[in-house]
């Protein structure tokens, strides 16, 4: 490793008590939402770190959330058993699914008229995968999926939109990857390439490649059509979450295991980096430290030109690369 | 003995009695028995009667007689006992029994004779077995550029490698699973790896590690090689029996013969059996008693064990074949420590010890030095004091007063390093035996974190280890003029192991002592860390040890003489070969960009023959770039507060 990513000064987001579950920037990069174990749901300027405002109502720790392409819409995924709907701009609750668990997975297709969540197995209800058309005002005022998929075997643990909407894409807990029609529900195609959990699934900006996140320590990277196997990014600390950048052939990392599953851990301060791969060489070339604890959540900023990290600390931070990163090349 | 008929033998028994099996085997056969007339008969028969009715009822005896006038006995005779279990009793315990000067009895059971009578006269050769050629059991040494081997236990036993030493990166030579069920161990020479199983050990060797020999030992646990790699010892809780003993069984490893089997009570000080430096003898201690065994006979040396009252520890020179052991005090005689020659047994040093507590031996790699840690409470004080004492094996001994938590000899040369004190407070002391028996501190390093030392096995360099609950602090120290060389960490490292050859060290993190950051990390003998090694669930590496060297101590001389024109050679293979790993690396990445490219071409194809269906989703609102849609943007002007700056005004 020869690289160690000199950045300028981060910029710290602080508006959360509890550990961040997911961040996300919405499709043109300005704004940047943060969902934590606090119940809250935070939106802020990704541009200076101002916040913007809060979606209230959720009385559980929230697990995902999700901005659609216009950036009208915003959609929160919780453990008090409900998926919302806000509008984005006014902070106002438009729509609240009760599940019969909690809520862990979320997303807007390509269009931004289905909705998709998928519940957790618990307390004797299965794992489930709902679709709602936004177009239909009565699926959401009876509560009523168009589609639901159960899942008996292994349950979601997280999920994407493919390209065009036409399925989505779920990794579980076995490390098995499904891809779950939108129309009929049934499997279109499924590997199994890990051997742990996927604690994280994420699309690169055109949508033809999706990056997994494995408890089994290792993170991959497949075609979002033909799930084929493309590359494998090998660590030694359970991989949270991962990202692809939108205009270099790098991938970032962040991990780590959470205290109570570590019986001695170093206390040695900011421990947790985030690790930046070749994503052809598959070679590590790149570290951030900073994080008081394990990384949850990774994202690249849509042009490329920053990234950002949720941590287990409750704090995010937005990295913005400096002229360095750019030029930096393995020599080949 | 003449061919003697079965009349003849046992022609009046057989008249005696009917046709009973057991009869017979309740007979012995008594050699070696003082010819006499019939004169002194009866006397013989009395001392013989003595003798053997110890074993049970004699019921029967018959003294066969030379024919002729003098009417002496032939020198044999035959006594029946009561049951079968008497006769072998007989045999057990009279078998070699000195009479006198010139008669020593041989007690067989009648019925081995009629076995070996009934042997076949036509000899038939035994099959010849196919050679079994492992190839050559030294190849790893042959590697050009001397790379050592080290065996690694990872995911959490499930594998096992072995990989050659490469100061860029690790070669695997041969990885398997479940090669082993717990741990390995290499042979002192490094010739075999043994691995652990339920029904016994495996040795593997040679160029690609095949099973040269297995050992049926049920349930064995613990395994100790001779130092001449001739004979393997192994032992099993499970498989001891009153009859036969066999808790502890030593092998021949070329044959795979089993060759004796022993009683054991506990293992806990294995090995139980020490060897004795050249592999002639092995010793073992048990209460009030050393028996020492010689090889290859595997019978006790003299035929009786040593009677040593209070014996607590024992162990051999490394050099010669010297023992040292301690007794403790015993009411008026004080504690004594003895250097006893082997085989005569001659007691060629005693010394005396006063108010011990207790003792540790510890000698130098090559025997030239013994230093015997003794533990006192002097009179009338309560504490504990520790002195060392000394011994030049080839001089005079003196003490040395300090106390202590490690001690450890320079492998090849005359010093030894002692870290003394209480946590925080741990001072490493550097000391230095003199030609004249003096001994001379040389360097005291103070305040360390250190529990443990390392020296090189080519002495002169050494690490300072502060392992485990210490957090991984390595201090890598020159003894040639006790300079500290670097102070590096590897946090939470369990385990420290130098290669054969001292250029390299091996720190570890095993998953048999912390779950996780398993890894392994190589450093060089300076301290200068080399590589990192992740290994899930790594548990276990062993440096193979290395045969001893086959040059003569004057070729080493003229070796070292040279060492600048070898430097030069070795300088410029170095070179080529990075420059030949940086290319071998850049062909790899090449060939790996141009398969993603490939890839990624295809992909943004098919991307680009879905532009209309995309459109068509977001409503003809085109997202395919950031500034695509430029129309929609709004221009917006805000300020931010970057900077305060205070400019005072010119007066």
């Amino acid at each position: 490793m020869s690289y160690s990513c000199a950045l300028q000064k981060p910029i710290l987001l602080q508006g959360h008590e509890r550990s961040i579950t997911q961040i996300k920037y919405n499709r043109e990069g300005d704004l940047i939402f943060s969902v934590a174990k606090d119940t809250v749901a935070n939106v802020w300027y990704s541009v200076n770190g101002e916040r913007l405002g809060t979606y209230n109502g959720h009385t559980g720790a929230l697990w995902c959330v999700d901005c659609d392409w216009d950036t009208k819409n915003v959609l929160t995924g919780s453990a008090d058993n409900s998926c919302r709907l806000w509008d984005c701009e006014t902070g106002k609750q438009l729509a609240m699914l009760n599940t019969s668990s909690a809520v862990r997975t979320c997303g807007f297709d390509f269009s931004g008229n289905i909705i998709m969540f998928s519940t957790d197995k618990q307390m004797g209800y299965q794992c489930f995968l709902n679709y709602f058309d936004l177009r239909d005002p009565q699926q959401i005022e009876d509560n009523q999926p168009y589609l639901t998929v159960p899942c008996a075997e292994s349950k979601i643990t997280s999920a994407v939109w493919g390209p065009l909407g036409e399925f989505v894409i779920a990794g579980h807990e076995n490390g098995e990857i499904n891809q779950f029609s939108a129309k009929s529900g049934e499997v279109l195609k499924k590997v199994k390439e890990h051997n742990k959990q996927i604690n994280d699934i994420q699309t690169s900006v055109d949508l033809t490649m999706v990056i997994t996140a494995s408890k089994d320590c290792s993170s991959k990277l497949f075609d979002s059509t033909t799930l084929d196997h493309i590359k494998s990014f090998k660590t030694e600390r359970p991989v949270n979450s991962a990202a692809i950048s939108p205009i270099m052939d790098h991938v970032v990392m962040g991990g780590g295991q959470e205290a109570m599953e570590v019986t001695t851990t170093s206390t040695r301060i900011g421990k947790f980096e985030a690790r930046f791969f070749h994503a052809a060489y598959e070679e590590e070339f790149g570290r951030v430290k900073g994080h008081f604890g394990p990384i949850n959540c990774v994202a690249f900023h849509p042009d490329g030109k920053s990234y950002s990290s949720g941590g287990e600390d409750g704090y995010t931070r937005i990295h913005h690369f400096d002229p360095q990163y750019f030029d930096f090349e393995l020599e080949a | 003995m003449d061919s003697l008929t079965t009349e003849e033998l046992l022609g009046d028994l057989l008249r005696e009695k009917p046709q009973e099996a057991d009869g017979i085997d309740s007979v012995v056969v008594v050699d070696n028995v003082p010819q006499v007339g019939p004169e002194r008969l009866e006397k013989l028969k009395n001392v013989i009667h003595k003798i053997f009715s110890k074993f049970g009822k004699i019921t029967n005896e018959f003294y066969p007689t030379v024919d002729g006038p003098e009417g002496l006995t032939k020198g044999y005779i035959f006594l029946e006992y009561g049951a079968p279990t008497q006769a072998l009793e007989a045999v057990k315990n009279a078998d070699g029994y000195k009479l006198d000067k010139q008669h020593t009895f041989r007690v067989n059971v009648f019925t081995d004779f009629d076995k070996y009578m009934s042997i076949s006269d036509e000899w038939e050769t035994p099959e010849k077995q196919p050679f079994k050629d492992f190839g050559n059991m030294r190849h790893w040494m042959e590697d050009p550029d001397c790379r050592d081997q080290y065996s690694v236990i990872y995911e959490s036993g499930e594998r096992t490698a072995i990989f050659n030493n490469d100061a860029k990166d690790p070669i695997v030579s041969e990885e398997r699973a479940r090669w082993t069920e717990t741990y390995v161990r290499w042979s002192p020479k490094g010739t075999y790896l043994a691995t652990f199983h339920q029904r016994g050990i495996a040795l593997w060797g040679g160029e690609k590690f095949k099973q040269i020999q297995r050992f049926s030992h049920q349930g064995v646990s613990l395994i100790d090689f001779s130092p001449c790699e001739r004979y393997v010892v192994t032992f099993s809780p499970l498989m001891d029996t009153k009859e036969d003993p066999q808790a502890i069984i030593i092998w021949d490893i070329l044959t795979g013969q089993k060759k004796r089997g022993f009683h054991c009570e506990s293992s806990a000080h294995w090995p139980i059996f020490k060897w004795s430096h050249d592999g002639k003898f092995f010793a073992r201690m048990t209460q009030d008693t050393l028996s020492i065994y010689e090889t290859p006979s595997m019978g006790l040396l003299d035929k009786k064990s040593l009677k040593i009252s209070g014996i607590k520890d024992f162990s051999w020179s490394p050099g010669d074949n010297i023992i040292a052991f301690w007794v403790p005090e015993d009411k008026d005689i004080p504690a004594r420590v003895t250097l006893m020659q082997l085989p005569s047994r001659q007691e060629i040093r005693v010394r005396n010890l006063f108010n011990v507590v207790d003792c540790k031996l510890h000698w130098q790699r090559q025997g030239d030095y013994l230093c015997v840690k003794v533990d006192r409470t002097p009179k009338g004080t309560q504490g504990v004091v520790t002195n060392f004492e000394i011994f030049r094996m080839r001089e005079k001994q003196v003490p040395v007063d300090v106390s202590i938590i490690a001690f450890a000899w320079e492998p090849n040369g005359s010093k030894f390093a002692v870290l003394h004190g209480e946590s925080p407070r741990i001072n490493a002391s550097f000391y230095h035996v003199k030609n004249n028996g003096k001994i001379e501190l040389i360097k005291m390093f103070d305040k360390q974190q250190a529990n443990s030392i390392f020296w090189s096995p080519q002495g002169q360099f050494m690490v300072l280890a502060g392992l485990r609950s210490m957090n991984g602090a390595l201090a890598f120290v020159d003894t040639s003029d006790c300079t500290m060389m670097n102070m590096v960490e590897h946090y939470m490292a369990s385990d420290v192991e130098w290669d054969p050859t001292g250029r390299y060290l091996v720190t570890s993190v095993s998953w048999w002592s912390h779950k996780v950051d398993n890894a392994y990390w190589l450093w060089t003998f300076q301290g200068r860390l080399l590589q990192k090694n992740n290994k899930d669930r790594f548990c276990q590496l062993l440096w193979r040890p290395r045969p001893a060297t086959l040059l003569t101590q004057d070729s080493i001389k003229v070796i070292k003489k040279d060492l600048k024109k070898y430097s030069k050679i070795f300088e410029q293979k170095d070179r080529l070969s990075q420059s030949k790993a940086s290319r071998e690396l850049v062909d790899k990445r090449r060939s790996m960009m141009e398969d993603y490219r490939t890839y990624r071409e295809a992909a943004l194809q098919q991307h680009h023959e879905q532009k209309i269906a995309r459109l068509q989703l977001r409503g003809g609102v085109d997202t395919d770039e950031l500034d695509s849609n430029t129309d929609d943007w709004e221009e917006e002007t805000i300020e931010f507060f970057i900077n305060e700056e205070i400019i005072p005004l010119g007066e």
